[in-house]
């Protein structure tokens, strides 16, 4: 019986150099060694070519990023594109209705007129507005602001008031000089009061309309503040999914290069 | 110049990951290559391969060096293998095509080699790859470690924890039995 082990060893080419030429002896006089050795040769290359699928691997250890606590979340986090056009639409209806809020004051130094955010300390139902603005001599009188549609009647209203009172003004002028009476003698004062409040309502809306732009700038800026920001996070996406793409192609580039040198080599 | 396995195992563990995943691109395809003849399944090989680099870096400041860092990773990956067989309970399935497609064959043609020889040599691998799933597990091992993996009688022995005697006789059986099938089946070149 034939030393297996040593025929296998001899088949690797794993026998010193004594033990192979004892072994080349033995096998030239050994016809079953001689074709047994034959046939595990052929075996041997028959197996080479039974080659494994080459996969995409890609497969690497990475570190696992720190769980670090959220703080909590500010309205900036929340703030989107949209929710920015949708607060600057509300932040500049809010202007406006803030900016139609007048306050006319009469005292003994005058008649002023303030608008903002003061609130109203009183007000007047619509039907009277008339009667109130003519009560200035008397009193304080605050204009009710209940609501923007409203407001702008008021004003109307009052601007429609003071023509009439301008005009009764003037007709009453007429008839105290062609009567030359002294009765009439507070008209003249009732008319400036009337030109005094004329200029101060323009002042007013001058103040209005500056402070309405300052607002529509401030929304603005905000509004530009929250899309460059969006802008840089998007563009850090894009960075990420540039890199991830790099990385792919790398990959395939790899892969390809081993597939030709593998075709090469054979 | 190239590092080595040990100065790479060596940072490593010092925590040191590029030099790990340099192992992980030297050493993923032998290791999935032989995953991949072992249990004869693509996807599952695959998953063995990932498997065995994940344990060997989380026991790799266990690890001392008494074996080549390849010999170790043969180690975990058998391991790997075997649990996997027990799990499916079943032999290693070879998934070898049943025809064989020319326009596949042709992408891996090389300039030398006719259609001819490439199809005979695409029928003698789907026939070993058949035979060698139907051999018992040791001699299965022991065969794809010496003839693809290059590994000597000695370090087969130390990883099968047996004799190397008993490596030899498994080699010699398991090709013996090769030899039988493939020429029942009428494949290959050589036998007699």
């Amino acid at each position: 019986m034939c030393d297996k082990d040593r025929l296998v060893s001899y088949l690797y080419d794993d026998l010193a150099d004594g033990e192979r030429a004892t072994f080349e002896r033995h096998v030239r006089e050994c016809d079953d060694c001689r074709r047994e050795l034959s046939a595990l040769r052929g075996v041997r290359a028959d197996l080479v070519s039974w080659s494994p699928p080459q996969p995409d691997f890609g497969f690497r250890v990475v570190r696992e990023p720190k769980v670090v606590p959220m703080p909590p979340r500010s309205w900036r986090a929340w703030w989107t594109p949209a929710a920015g056009l949708a607060a600057a639409a509300v932040l500049v209806l809010a202007a406006a209705s803030a900016v139609a809020r007048v306050e006319v004051h009469s005292g003994p130094d005058g008649v002023t007129v303030r608008t903002g955010w003061a609130p109203a300390s009183a007000t007047v139902p619509d039907g009277r507005v008339g009667e109130a603005a003519s009560q200035t001599a008397r009193g304080d009188v605050i204009l009710p602001a209940s609501s923007d549609g409203m407001d702008r009647s008021i004003i109307e209203t009052l601007d429609r008031r003071l023509r009439a009172l301008e005009a009764a003004s003037r007709e009453a002028g007429s008839v105290r000089n062609a009567s030359l009476t002294g009765a009439g003698s507070a008209r003249p004062a009732d008319a400036d009061i009337i030109r005094r409040m004329r200029e101060l309502l323009a002042q007013s809306e001058t103040k209005q309309q500056g402070e309405l732009a300052l607002r529509i700038a401030q929304v603005i800026r905000d509004v530009d503040a929250q899309r460059l920001e969006d802008l840089k996070r998007i563009q850090q996406g894009l960075r990420g999914v540039e890199a991830s793409v790099n990385a792919e192609a790398a990959g395939h580039r790899e892969l390809t290069n081993y597939i030709l040198t593998s075709a090469r080599q054979k | 110049m190239a590092s080595t396995d040990e100065e790479l195992v060596a940072r490593s563990q010092g925590g040191d990951l590029d030099s790990f995943n340099q192992l992980v691109v030297r050493w993923e395809r032998p290791i999935y290559a032989l995953a991949y003849r072992t249990i004869g399944r693509e996807e599952d090989a695959r998953d063995v391969c990932q498997e065995t680099f994940l344990r060997a870096f989380r026991a790799l400041k266990g690890f001392k060096g008494q074996a080549k860092f390849s010999s170790w990773l043969y180690r975990i990956t058998l391991n790997l293998c075997r649990d996997w067989i027990r799990r499916e309970r079943r032999q290693p399935i070879a998934q070898a095509p049943e025809g064989v497609d020319l326009i596949d064959l042709a992408s891996e043609q090389s300039p030398s080699e006719s259609i001819e020889d490439l199809v005979a040599r695409k029928e003698i691998s789907q026939a070993v790859a058949r035979v060698m799933a139907g051999l018992p597990e040791d001699q299965r091992t022991a065969i794809i470690l010496k003839e693809y993996h290059g590994l000597t009688f000695q370090e087969i022995a130390d990883m099968l924890d047996c004799p190397l005697s008993t490596v030899k006789t498994r080699l010699y059986q398991g090709l013996s039995v090769l030899r039988r099938q493939l020429d029942r089946e009428g494949v290959g070149r050589h036998h007699v």
